[in-house]
């Protein structure tokens, strides 16, 4: 007994366009949303910045007037750009980090790549250390490690060791290192 | 919405509920639901020594399986992908809500095709007959694999690494689907309700997976959702019922005949196969093609 096929075969050039149609929308959904919240990031960040330029001079005075500003000024001096050597298997040169205030956490993202022979590359901005927790001496947050390719967030210390150095150190699942941040 | 959907997530959760469901499930619903069947297979008085025994050799095939898939893994998934990832991949996506849903589906779909190919190739065939030619229909039966079982997929997974996945979340989603598809391996389930049945893979769809009747062949290939046969033209629902197994009998519960079975089959097609071109020609047409010359001299 032949069999006879109750439904005819799709044709090879429906098939190809319908999963390009499928891996288009389902790739392009994911790249969509990641790029509009990251530029919803970037607009807030913007803001922020021409909200800060607008009242620097303003905020300066009354933050010399308060309480509560002088204690920020007592914090307020990690603000800046901050280096780091690395001495590792994956990585040898210098990480040059920018630590800006957002709100009432300090956040350091990278801003320069350095090799060991001192040429420099810029870097993208990626977030890697969020400061939840300064008193101007000793401050508590979360490091961002990346580890073969993934990102794990690990607690932190922050210890000042004078205005212009800081030990950072943290513990994540048996691995220990203390990093030395120095200001640029 | 936006804002859940790429809200950031701890690649530390993330292995966690990828290792409650892939890894765990074992223990929890796939070693449970068997002995449930062997149960079954008893009260039905079904339960023979060659149901036993094609049992234990499935459970070898897997081992055999996995050896080869730790020597691929080791070789391919942190070498090539890696490589790919960072030197040809659009721009890397972050690890949020939405790229680990879509990446879920595109694994889905990349089995789907993945799985497609695996049946209407030769090389495919010769593969994966191993994992169809048991006549009986249980969870170890998805256990059961043939050598070369772990090397396309690779193919498959590629293109996802290469649309800006990380590579590692490939592979748990990939095994997210096949743990999926381990779970359809049962005659205790019936049909389920129309919606379900309709969206996503199913024991009765699976089941038509396995048919050797005619009408079932090279038919529902999904994972977990149905709707890709569905839509691209391979659905077939279960109504007559299902006999297990492949076109050719295997006849055997020996782990070595069934794991290499499918591989000495294709050897001596080959053989039979004149010229170069087609011997090469073997290897990606369809499994049941012969070239002319080698057809008529056959008959």
């Amino acid at each position: 007994m032949i069999f006879v096929p109750n439904k005819k075969l799709m044709k090879n050039s429906t098939l190809f366009f319908r999963t390009l149609f499928f891996i288009i929308l389902i790739a392009g959904t994911a790249h969509l949303v990641t790029y509009a919240s990251q530029q919803k990031v970037n607009t807030n960040e913007s803001l922020e910045t021409e909200v800060s330029f607008e009242d620097t001079v303003e905020q300066t005075k009354q933050e010399s007037k308060t309480e509560e500003n002088n204690r920020d000024l007592e914090t307020d001096y990690i603000i800046g750009k901050w280096k780091v050597i690395y001495d590792d298997k994956d990585f040898k040169g210098g990480i040059v980090y920018e630590i800006k205030k957002e709100g009432n956490v300090f956040n350091a993202s990278t801003l320069e790549y350095q090799d060991e022979k001192g040429n420099s590359q810029k870097a993208k901005k990626i977030k890697t250390l969020v400061i939840k927790k300064f008193d101007g001496y000793k401050g508590k947050g979360i490091y961002i490690i990346t580890y073969k390719g993934k990102k794990y967030d690990v607690e932190c210390d922050i210890d000042m060791v004078d205005e212009n150095t800081f030990k950072l150190s943290y513990e994540s699942y048996g691995y220990s290192d203390i990093e030395t941040w120095e200001r640029q | 919405m936006i804002e859940f959907l790429s809200k950031q997530i701890d690649w530390i959760d993330v292995e966690y509920w990828f290792y409650i469901f892939n890894d765990l499930s074992l223990l929890y619903i796939i070693l449970p639901f068997f002995v449930l069947e062997l149960i079954r297979y008893a009260y039905q008085k079904r339960l023979s020594k060659d149901l036993v025994l094609d049992s234990i050799a499935n459970v070898i095939t897997f081992g055999a399986f996995f050896l080869i898939e730790i020597i691929l893994g080791l070789l391919a998934v942190t070498k090539l992908y890696f490589w790919v990832y960072h030197n040809f991949s659009l721009p890397n996506l972050e690890l949020n809500w939405i790229t680990i849903i879509t990446c879920i589906l595109l694994a889905d779909f990349a089995y789907y095709w993945e799985h497609r190919m695996m049946h209407r190739i030769g090389i495919g065939w010769a593969t994966h007959t191993v994992h169809h030619s048991s006549p009986h229909f249980n969870m170890s039966v998805a256990y059961r694999f043939g050598p070369f079982d772990a090397i396309l997929p690779i193919l498959f997974s590629l293109p996802i690494v290469m649309l800006g996945y990380d590579p590692i979340l490939v592979l748990l989603s990939e095994v997210f689907v096949q743990v999926f598809q381990t779970l359809l391996h049962t005659e205790i389930v019936g049909k389920l309700t129309k919606p379900v049945e309709f969206i996503f893979n199913t024991p009765s769809h699976h089941r038509v997976h396995h048919g050797s009747n005619r009408q079932y062949w090279d038919k529902n290939y999904a994972g977990i959702l149905i709707i890709w046969d569905r839509m691209l033209g391979t659905f077939e629902p279960e109504k007559e019922k299902v006999i297990y197994g492949i076109s050719e009998p295997l006849n055997s519960v020996n782990p070595i005949t069934v794991f290499f079975h499918g591989i000495t089959r294709f050897l001596r097609k080959l053989k039979q196969i004149e010229g170069i071109k087609n011997k090469f020609l073997a290897f990606v047409k369809p499994p049941d093609w012969m070239p002319q010359e080698s057809s008529k001299s056959n008959d």
